[in-house]
C-alpha cells in the first residue's frame, strides 16, 4: 500500500501530483474523456480540502497630514464565489503515453502535470503492449466492429481450433520477418546479423505496426479470443486483423471487443478502475508507478534495440 | 429541433454503443435478409505449390505473356503454380534447370516435366518429326511404362545436372544423360541423348526393393529397404563412394564405413555426399576441397564413406543436407549446424569453417513468444540453404543466384530469413537456381 494522504492541505497534495498514472480505460469512452474525468475528480476533491483563504484587502485610510490607519478587509476579488473554485480542471495537465481507441478498454498510462514528460519518453521508447481481442466468426461488418452494418454472412462450423492456430503461427513469423526489415539496418551487414541473433527487436519507424506474438487463447465457435503483443498498433489495425483472420479461414469475422492487458511493466493489476478514480487512489497509484519506473530505467531511457 | 443524440435516445439506442458516426441508424432487419455464403474448404489431398527463381529455363512452369518473356528472367517472390491447381500433385523433383511433378492419377500420365530438356531428362518431346524440344516452358506429360497403370504411384523424384530419377512403387525409372553411367545402364559412346526416347527401368537392386533416391551432379544413389546404398555415375571426385575414381555404369553397393549400417537418408547436390543411419550418425564421401571432411593427409577426394567424428558431440542427427560447398545437419533438439565454405548462415564474417557451428535458434523464430519452435528438416541447393520448422515456416539463406532465395530482392542473405508463402510448408525441393515448395493451405 502506498502512502496515505495525511495532510489536509490542498496545496501540499497539489504539489505532489506529478508523475505517471496507470488507469483502466473503459470501452466506449474516449481517452480525452478519461483525462477530463480524472482532472475533474482531482480538482473537485482538492476544492473540498483546506484551500488557500482569500488574501486580505489592505487599505490605508485617513488624512495623510494627520493620522493614517491601516485597515484589512476581506478581499472579495479573491473570493471563491467571485473568481471560482481554487482548483479548476483546466489547470491539470494530463495526457496519455499511448492512445487507446474509443472501443478499446484496458491499461492506459497517463502523465499528470510534470509527468507528461515521462509519458512522452515512454511513447518514444516504443514499449510493447499486449491486447486481448475478441472476434466472432460468421459475419463481416463495414467498420470491422460489432456495431457496424453487416455486409456479409458466412458459415463457420468447419473452422476448428487447429486451423486458427496454424494461421496465427504463420502470421506471427511473417511479422517477425517484417521486424528485421523495419529495424533500419542493411540486412546483409554484420550489424543486422548481430541484431537478429538477439531475438525480437524494436522498429525504427513509429508508424508501421509490428506484431511480435499472436496466439489464440480461447476458441468456442463462433467466438474466439486472440492475444496480440505488438508495437505501433492502432485500434482499426487490430479490428482489421480479426477481419483478415476471418477471410483467411474461408469465412468472415468481426471484432467484438479489444482489451489492452499490458503496457510494458504495467498490467491490469496496477490499473485503477473507474470506481477508484479518487484522489487517495490516484496519489497511491502515482507512487506505485514511480516505483516501477525507478526499478526499470529502460522504460524512459532505452540503450538497446532489443525488445524489453 | 431535435439533436441527433436526443433522436437516438428516443429510439432507445445509446449513442455510446456506436464507434462510427452515422447519418442514419442501422436497420437490424437488413442483416436478416442477407444470404449466408458457404465457401468451400480444401481437399485433404490438395497441395499448394509455390515456385521461384530462374524463369528463363522454363523450370518454373509459369505461363508468361508473350511480351513478358524477354524481361521476366527470374521470379523474385514465391509464385503459386497454376499447374498444381489443375492437377493433384503429390511429389516434386528439381534438377539443374528443370522440374518434374508427380501427379496422383489412375491413367499412365502420372509424371510431368518442365524446363531444360537438352538430354531428354524430361522425356522426348517434339513438335516436328526429328526436332525434339530443348526447353519446355509448361509442364508436359512424360509417359512411363508402368506394369499396373491403375496402382502405380510416384513416390519421389530427383534430378541431377542432366538426368532424372523417378521412384515409383514399381521401381526406379531413369531418364536423360548417361555419359558417365548415371542412369545405371551401359555407356554407349556417341549416344545422342537429345534424340533419346529410352527410359531405363530398374525394379530392384540385388533383389531388394528401392526405398530412397538421391541425385548428385552426375551420379545417382539408391537406398534399398535394408539400408544399403547403391551408386553409379561420375566418380572423378569419389562421389560414388565405390573405392575408386572411375565412372560406374551399374548400381554397385557402397562399402566403406556404411557397409553394415542401416542408412535411412542420403543427401547430395553436387559432388559431396552425406548419409544418415537409423542411429543418427553421419557419414560422408566425395569431393571435400571446401573442408566438408578434414582428412589427415590433406587429400581433397574421398572415395570410401567415412564416419564423421566431428558430428558426434552435436547429438543425435535427425536430418542432413549437402550443398555445393557446405553441409547442414539438424539434431533431435531441432538445432541446425553448418560447416564447409560459403554463406553458411552465421553472418557475413563466417565464410568457412571445417567443424560444425550452430546457427542461433533465434534466427529460426525461437523466442519468448514461440519457444517450442524447432527445425524439422533442412535442404540445400548448390549455393543456398533452407530449413523448415514445425510451424510450417520456410527459412532461406545463401547466395541469391537468379533470385533463388525468393526474398523479393537480388541480394545475398547471410542469415536465415523467412520466405513469405501462403501456406504451411511441408516440403521444399531445391534446384540449382530455382525452388519448388509444397504447402498445405491453412484450411
Amino acid at each position: 500500500m502506498g502512502m496515505k494522504v495525511l495532510t489536509d492541505s490542498a496545496e501540499t497534495v497539489w504539489k505532489s501530483l506529478n508523475g505517471l498514472l496507470c488507469v483502466y480505460k473503459p470501452a466506449d469512452v474516449s481517452c480525452n474523456n478519461v483525462c477530463k474525468t480524472i482532472a475533474y475528480k482531482i480538482t473537485s476533491e482538492l476544492n473540498h480540502m483546506n484551500c488557500r483563504q482569500p488574501i486580505d484587502y489592505v487599505s490605508i485610510e485617513g488624512d495623510p497630514s494627520k493620522h493614517l490607519t491601516v485597515i484589512r478587509r476581506p478581499n472579495l476579488a479573491d473570493h471563491p464565489l467571485v473568481v471560482g473554485e481554487r482548483y479548476h480542471p483546466d489547470d491539470v495537465r494530463c495526457t496519455w503515453s499511448s492512445f487507446l481507441g474509443f472501443n478499446t478498454s484496458g491499461v492506459l498510462l497517463l502523465g499528470l502535470q510534470n509527468g507528461t514528460k515521462t509519458a512522452f519518453y515512454i511513447r518514444m521508447s516504443k514499449l510493447m503492449r499486449a491486447y486481448r481481442i475478441k472476434g466472432k466468426l460468421g459475419r463481416a461488418t463495414d467498420n470491422f466492429y460489432k456495431d457496424g452494418k453487416v455486409v456479409e454472412k458466412t458459415t463457420y462450423k468447419f473452422i476448428k481450433r487447429h486451423h486458427l492456430d496454424g494461421l496465427l503461427a504463420s502470421m506471427q513469423s511473417a511479422h517477425q520477418k517484417k521486424m528485421f526489415e523495419l529495424c533500419g539496418v542493411e540486412l546483409q551487414s554484420q550489424t543486422a546479423y548481430d541484431l537478429a541473433i538477439q531475438g525480437p527487436i524494436r522498429p525504427a519507424d513509429s508508424k508501421i505496426p509490428v506484431i511480435y506474438g499472436i496466439k489464440c487463447v480461447h476458441f468456442d465457435s463462433p467466438d474466439f479470443i486472440i492475444e496480440v503483443h505488438c508495437i505501433n498498433e492502432y485500434e482499426t489495425y487490430l479490428k482489421t486483423l480479426i477481419h483478415e483472420i476471418g477471410i483467411k479461414l474461408r469465412s468472415t469475422a468481426n471484432c467484438t471487443g479489444i482489451q489492452c492487458i499490458r503496457h510494458s511493466y504495467f498490467d491490469l493489476d496496477k490499473a485503477l478502475l473507474r470506481k477508484h478514480w479518487t484522489l487517495q487512489s490516484i496519489v497511491t497509484n502515482l507512487e506505485q508507478c514511480s516505483n516501477v519506473i525507478n526499478e526499470h530505467q529502460n522504460l524512459i531511457r532505452q540503450d538497446s534495440v532489443t525488445l524489453q | 429541433m431535435l439533436s441527433k443524440r436526443i433522436v437516438f435516445r428516443l429510439l432507445k439506442y445509446n449513442i455510446r454503443e456506436f464507434s462510427v458516426k452515422r447519418k442514419f441508424p442501422i436497420n437490424p432487419e437488413s442483416e436478416k435478409q442477407l444470404p449466408v455464403f458457404d465457401y468451400t474448404i480444401s481437399r485433404t489431398t490438395y497441395n499448394r505449390i509455390y515456385v521461384w527463381g530462374c524463369a528463363s529455363t522454363g523450370a518454373l512452369g509459369i505461363l508468361y505473356k508473350h511480351n513478358e518473356i524477354e524481361y521476366k528472367t527470374s521470379q523474385r517472390r514465391p509464385k503459386r503454380s497454376t499447374f498444381a491447381e489443375q492437377h493433384d500433385v503429390t511429389t516434386v523433383g528439381c534438377g539443374y534447370g528443370f522440374t518434374l511433378f508427380g501427379v496422383n492419377s489412375s491413367t499412365n500420365v502420372k509424371l510431368f516435366g518442365t524446363g531444360l530438356n537438352t538430354d531428354s531428362q524430361l522425356g522426348y518431346h517434339e513438335v516436328r518429326n526429328g526436332k525434339p524440344l530443348e526447353v519446355l516452358f509448361l509442364p508436359q506429360p512424360i509417359i512411363l511404362q508402368y506394369k499396373n497403370v491403375e496402382k502405380a504411384k510416384i513416390i519421389k523424384i530427383r534430378g541431377g545436372r542432366a538426368h532424372s530419377l523417378v521412384l515409383t512403387n514399381e521401381g526406379v525409372y531413369l531418364l536423360g544423360n548417361n555419359i558417365y553411367g548415371q542412369c545405371g545402364r551401359q555407356i554407349i559412346p556417341d549416344e545422342s541423348y537429345q534424340m533419346s526416347r529410352y527410359i531405363h527401368h530398374i525394379e530392384k537392386v540385388d533383389g531388394k526393393e528401392i526405398k530412397d533416391i538421391a541425385c548428385g551432379q552426375d551420379h545417382s544413389i539408391l537406398v534399398t529397404q535394408d539400408g544399403s546404398v547403391y551408386s553409379c555415375g561420375w566418380g572423378a571426385d569419389g562421389q560414388t563412394g565405390l573405392g575408386h575414381y572411375n565412372s560406374e555404369s551399374e548400381f554397385t553397393k557402397v562399402q566403406g564405413d556404411i557397409a553394415s549400417e542401416n542408412i535411412v537418408k542420403v543427401a547430395t547436390t553436387a559432388d559431396f555426399v552425406l548419409a544418415l543411419n537409423d542411429k543418427g550418425d553421419v557419414f560422408g564421401w566425395g569431393n571435400t576441397e571446401y573442408a566438408q571432411i578434414s582428412t589427415k593427409d590433406g587429400s581433397q577426394q574421398i572415395c570410401n564413406p567415412i564416419y564423421l567424428e566431428m558430428c558426434k558431440n552435436v547429438g543425435k542427427i535427425r536430418d542432413i543436407a549437402a550443398g555445393g560447398s557446405f553441409c547442414m545437419i539438424v539434431n533431435d533438439k531441432g538445432e541446425v549446424f553448418v560447416w564447409g565454405y560459403g554463406l553458411l548462415g552465421v553472418g557475413p564474417s563466417v565464410q568457412s569453417t571445417p567443424v560444425p557451428v550452430q546457427i542461433p535458434s533465434t534466427l529460426f523464430g525461437v523466442n519468448d513468444f514461440q519457444p517450442d519452435t524447432v527445425v524439422k528438416s533442412v535442404h540445400c541447393g548448390m549455393n543456398h540453404l533452407c530449413a523448415i520448422t514445425n510451424y510450417g515456416d520456410l527459412y532461406m539463406w545463401g547466395r541469391n543466384k537468379h533470385n533463388c532465395l525468393g526474398l523479393g530482392d537480388d541480394k545475398d542473405q547471410t542469415f536465415p530469413l523467412r520466405v513469405s508463402v501462403g501456406g504451411l510448408v511441408t516440403d521444399v525441393v531445391c534446384g540449382v537456381d530455382h525452388n519448388v515448395v509444397m504447402c498445405k493451405p491453412y484450411i
